[in-house]
């Protein structure tokens, strides 16, 4: 089967991928001056202490050795030692990571919702299109910090409709994320509290990436609806949201799917300053926390996970292509 | 202000019963707004469509035919927000006050539309048999069809999307998804134009015998009477939005009777067209408008000062200027001219031969190929690696000052023959001698977008003059511009802003402004009207024999390539199966394939036979010779030979002569 030869190709850059990226991080820690004997043991130990503790980190075995020690680490989950909390990187990023890819693809989601509202009023000339288009226009051209900040001012401080900090919520449920508990749970009163939390830093994080996809979702539907086959189909005398749904809409989703993928991508990235400044207990505060000290393992870490992540997003957009348009395949 | 010419006899209109007509125009102008302008694009067409009838629609690019066929399904495109005046009338519907449902409807259940291009006129992403299922209703009634149109294992074809089949096969498939239902009318908007010309054949032939089997109406729009001809029962000349003649087919062709039609007829070329003399042409569009007055007015040989006066509207032909009056029924012509015209003998008038051509050297060529053979690596609809055969084995020359022209269907490896000729292919095995750099100049079909949108025409020329001294520069462009036939005014303006017949001028100029050895052709004519693309073709010989270059000339089309190539080359699947002079070619073709593509060329008068199979693949071509598979009279040995691929002098010329008759096929002679 072909559909499986493309798949299996994907997955294996996918490996490929990953292992450039563990290379590079690797690479990194071994240039960058931080000392993780120093870290691990403090600064004045005695030379004897110092040896024994190079020996138990590794660091004696030539550098080829190193990295299969931690290929395969990274293979088995063990992202070594945070320098900072003296606890392993994985548990840390466990506990973590819910909260930031909650907040991400909740995120997504509004971006996807703005940017489909985006493309479908401004081609069906809706009312309040121009205004809309007005609002995210400009919003998307601020930086993703200062749009934050705006929200707090307006829906915090003015209006005190929105928290201002904190997730809000079931915070001890089994997928860490405090909306999905809260349902889960089958508390509504926590779901709307943790709903109310997660909307001014996913609003801050969407209003960019829903542009982006909103945009090109658009002229990818002008484009369609202007072809011959759209034509065709109409000449077939089949109703207007039959055309849409059968030959309009999986004809234009292409472009946008990529593009929804890209965006996914950098909102990995963006995450992190919003998570600064609505203190947002995730990855990005993990990660401004370890910086400062130099905790290798630990910024290593969520870079390897985030950079997963990103190409995993990209990897699942460019087989939901293929499945799209028949013509995509391996090239 | 439409000044009466005869008075038009009174015509009862017919009942929207069932013996009643299936499309009904009366009066129908149309105006629609492009870039925000509006234009008057239908004029007042007054059109009945009867039961079971095939009317041709002809007429060259800004004839209002197409919009007239939408008009005619209800698919004006909103966008442009058209106004459509008058009275407009499908399948006993009134289209212009209908429901959007019950337009749906009759769509669906009467309605059958053929578009031009089979590939985008297919929703790419959706298996082909689901969007006949679509109109026909069912999954078992969408085989049925598919099948009845000819497409061989509809039920695995079935599953199959548009980009996995042929041309051909697609067309088909466009047409089963129109006849389902079976509809009252079938509009064909240029059905063929995008189609090699054996599966054209093919594909006229199934549109009439749907016709014949369903008993359905209908409307073939196209730009080549020739087209029409074949199969319309009734043809309908369009001129800027007016229908300026109308008839039986036969009325239109053997007793034209406005000059429009005339000169549509004289401009075409057959394969019978005078060789010697440059082509007759229609003078090209006046670029604005006549206000007032006969539209035709600018370009008509007949015009009169009165005839700007009022615009003349359809009367009938009086019977004695068409020898009897049985068959003026029906013949109707919009002119002031009429009895002029009538009593001027059709045909043209002979104009001066071409000087003779020096002859062609026997010396050294200037471009030698010895068995070139080109693969390209590609995915084929599979997405699997594959090999293309683009040539498989060419031995070719082009001597000093003579043209040839080469012949061939889509992947036949025309046009990589012409780009290895001119060094713009590198990958390719065998030996080739040739000219390179500025000794080679080509031009392209689309003049549009090989020539730099924003720079304009005088930077274009400029360009390729740098070498000379600065005062000749200027000089030297305008020079060449007045031999393509350009106004100075041409000068300053954008590709963007011309017409396509002029654009391909200002290409042919860029092309010999300096005048290289070789001109590389490849289909410069085929995206032009008909009385443009002869313009062009009298410039190509013009421009040769005045500057003594040598020129290649890849066309589709058999009777272009009679009137540039001194010899004609044809190719099937990579290999040239027939080399000789022009004239021996045409009129004595020895190879099977050769035969079968002389017959094909639409001429009025004669009967299509049309070669069954589509053009074999070049991704898998067949053993032996590649036209076995479709070749009439093919004997078990063609599938293995070795021998019947080499071409072989049929004439017993020395290989040294360049008249020589060349043809690879062990049944050389057995097609006659």
């Amino acid at each position: 089967m072909v559909r499986l030869r493309f798949l299996g190709f994907r997955l294996l850059s996918l490996a490929g991928l990953l292992l450039v990226l563990s290379l590079v991080l690797f690479l990194l820690q071994e240039i960058s001056d931080a000392d993780p004997v120093a870290a691990t043991i403090g600064g004045n130990a005695s030379p004897e202490a110092i040896a024994a503790a190079r020996e138990r980190l590794g660091l004696d075995r030539p550098p080829v050795e190193r990295y299969l020690a931690y290929l395969g680490g990274l293979v088995t989950g063990d992202m070594g030692t945070s320098f900072r909390t003296h606890r392993d990187v994985t548990t840390d990023i466990a506990t973590y990571l819910p909260a930031t890819v909650e907040l991400v693809l909740f995120a997504f989601v509004v971006a996807l919702v703005l940017g489909v509202l985006f493309a479908v009023s401004s081609l069906l000339r809706w009312p309040l299109a121009g205004p809309f288009r007005g609002l995210l226009f400009v919003g998307s051209t601020a930086p993703t910090f200062l749009l934050g900040l705006v929200g707090l001012v307006v829906f915090y401080q003015l209006l005190g409709w929105l928290p201002a900090s904190g997730r809000g919520g079931v915070t001890d449920g089994p997928t860490g994320m405090t909306l999905l508990d809260s349902l889960l749970a089958g508390d509504l009163a926590a779901a709307g509290d943790a709903l109310q939390h997660l909307a001014l830093p996913a609003l801050a994080l969407a209003v960019g990436p829903a542009l982006a996809i909103g945009r090109v979702l658009r002229s990818s539907l002008t484009e369609t609806l202007g072809s011959d086959f759209v034509r065709t189909a109409t000449s077939k005398g089949l109703t207007e949201p039959q055309v849409l749904v059968r030959h309009v809409l999986r004809n234009s989703v292409n472009a946008a799917l990529s593009m929804s993928a890209l965006q996914l991508g950098f909102m990995f990235g963006g995450v992190l300053l919003v998570e600064g400044v609505f203190t947002w207990g995730g990855l990005g505060s993990y990660l401004a926390a370890s910086l400062p000290v130099s905790d290798f393992p630990a910024i290593a870490g969520v870079t390897f996970v985030l950079g997963a992540l990103y190409v995993t997003v990209n990897t699942v957009a460019d087989v939901l292509q293929s499945v799209a348009d028949p013509r995509i395949r391996v090239s | 202000m439409e000044t009466a010419a005869p008075p038009r006899p009174e015509t009862p209109t017919a009942p929207a019963s069932e013996d009643g007509p299936v499309a009904r125009l009366g009066g129908l102008r149309v105006s629609l707004e492009r870039n925000g302008v509006r234009t008057q694009v239908l004029h007042g067409i007054d059109l009945e469509i009867g039961r079971g009838e095939i009317v041709g629609v002809v007429g060259e690019s800004g004839s209002g035919k197409s919009v007239m066929s939408q008009a005619l399904l209800g698919l004006l495109p909103a966008t442009s927000r058209p106004v459509v005046e008058g009275d407009l009338q499908a399948a006993g519907l009134d289209l212009r006050t209908a429901s959007d449902a019950e337009l749906r409807e009759v769509r669906r259940t009467h309605l059958g539309v053929v578009f031009q291009d089979p590939m985008t006129s297919l929703n790419p992403t959706m298996h082909v048999g689901r969007q006949v299922a679509e109109k026909a209703g069912s999954a078992e009634e969408a085989v049925r069809l598919m099948r009845a149109v000819g497409i061989p294992q509809p039920e695995r074809r079935y599953r199959s999307f548009p980009h996995e089949l042929s041309g051909g096969l697609r067309q088909r498939v466009m047409i089963a998804m129109a006849v389902a239902g079976g509809p009252k009318l079938l509009v064909a908007d240029e059905p063929t134009t995008a189609l090699d010309v054996t599966v054209q054949a093919q594909v006229l032939d199934l549109l009439g015998s749907m016709r014949d089997e369903l008993g359905c109406s209908i409307v073939l729009i196209t730009h080549d009477l020739g087209v029409a001809a074949q199969v319309a029962d009734r043809i309908v000349v369009m001129y800027r939005g007016r229908v300026v003649e109308t008839g039986s087919t036969r009325q239109v062709l053997e007793q034209p009777r406005h000059p429009y039609t005339r000169g549509l007829l004289a401009s075409r070329l057959s394969l019978d067209s005078d060789r010697t003399r440059p082509l007759w042409t229609l003078p090209v569009h006046a670029t604005v408008p006549a206000d007032e007055g006969c539209p035709f007015t600018a370009r008509c040989a007949f015009r009169q000062d009165g005839c700007s006066a009022g615009v003349p509207v359809l009367a009938h032909v009086p019977a004695e200027d068409d020898g009897g009056a049985a068959a003026a029924v029906g013949h109707e012509v919009a002119c002031f001219e009429t009895a002029r015209v009538a009593a001027t003998a059709a045909g043209r008038e002979e104009l001066d031969p071409l000087p003779p051509l020096p002859e062609v050297g026997t010396g050294a060529p200037l471009v030698a190929a010895a068995d070139v053979a080109c693969t390209f690596q590609v995915r084929d609809e599979r997405g699997r690696r594959a090999d293309l055969a683009a040539l498989r084995g060419v031995t070719f020359d082009l001597q000093p000052g003579e043209s040839v022209a080469i012949v061939g269907e889509s992947g036949s490896g025309k046009s990589t023959l012409l780009r290895v000729a001119g060094g713009l292919e590198k990958r390719f095995t065998g030996s080739l001698r040739g000219p390179s750099g500025t000794d080679v100049q080509m031009v392209f079909q689309d003049a549009g977008s090989s020539l730099t949108p924003w720079m304009t025409v005088r930077e274009l020329l400029h360009e390729r003059v740098r070498d000379a001294a600065r005062p000749e520069r200027e000089e030297r462009v305008r020079a060449i511009l007045d031999r393509v036939g350009l106004p100075d005014a041409v000068l300053d303006a954008r590709p963007g802003e011309l017409s396509g017949g002029q654009r391909q001028r200002v290409a042919l100029a860029r092309a010999t402004v300096v005048p290289p050895k070789i001109l590389l052709c490849d289909e410069p004519t085929s995206a032009l009207d008909v009385s443009v693309a002869a313009n062009v073709l009298n410039l190509v010989n013009e421009l040769r024999r005045d500057l003594g270059i040598a020129v290649m000339f890849v066309t589709h089309d058999l009777a272009v390539a009679r009137i540039v190539g001194d010899r004609i080359a044809v190719m099937y699947l990579g290999r040239i199966v027939e080399l000789g002079r022009a004239e021996d070619v045409i009129a004595d073709p020895q190879h099977p394939y050769t035969r079968t593509l002389v017959d094909a060329v639409p001429q009025p008068g004669r009967t299509v036979v049309p070669l069954a199979g589509e053009p074999a693949s070049a991704l898998d071509p067949p053993s032996g010779c590649a036209f076995h598979p479709r070749c009439p009279v093919a004997l078990a040995e063609c599938a293995s030979t070795v021998t019947g691929i080499q071409l072989a002098a049929v004439d017993g010329r020395p290989t040294s002569d360049v008249a020589r008759h060349e043809v690879a096929c062990v049944r050389t002679g057995a097609a006659r």
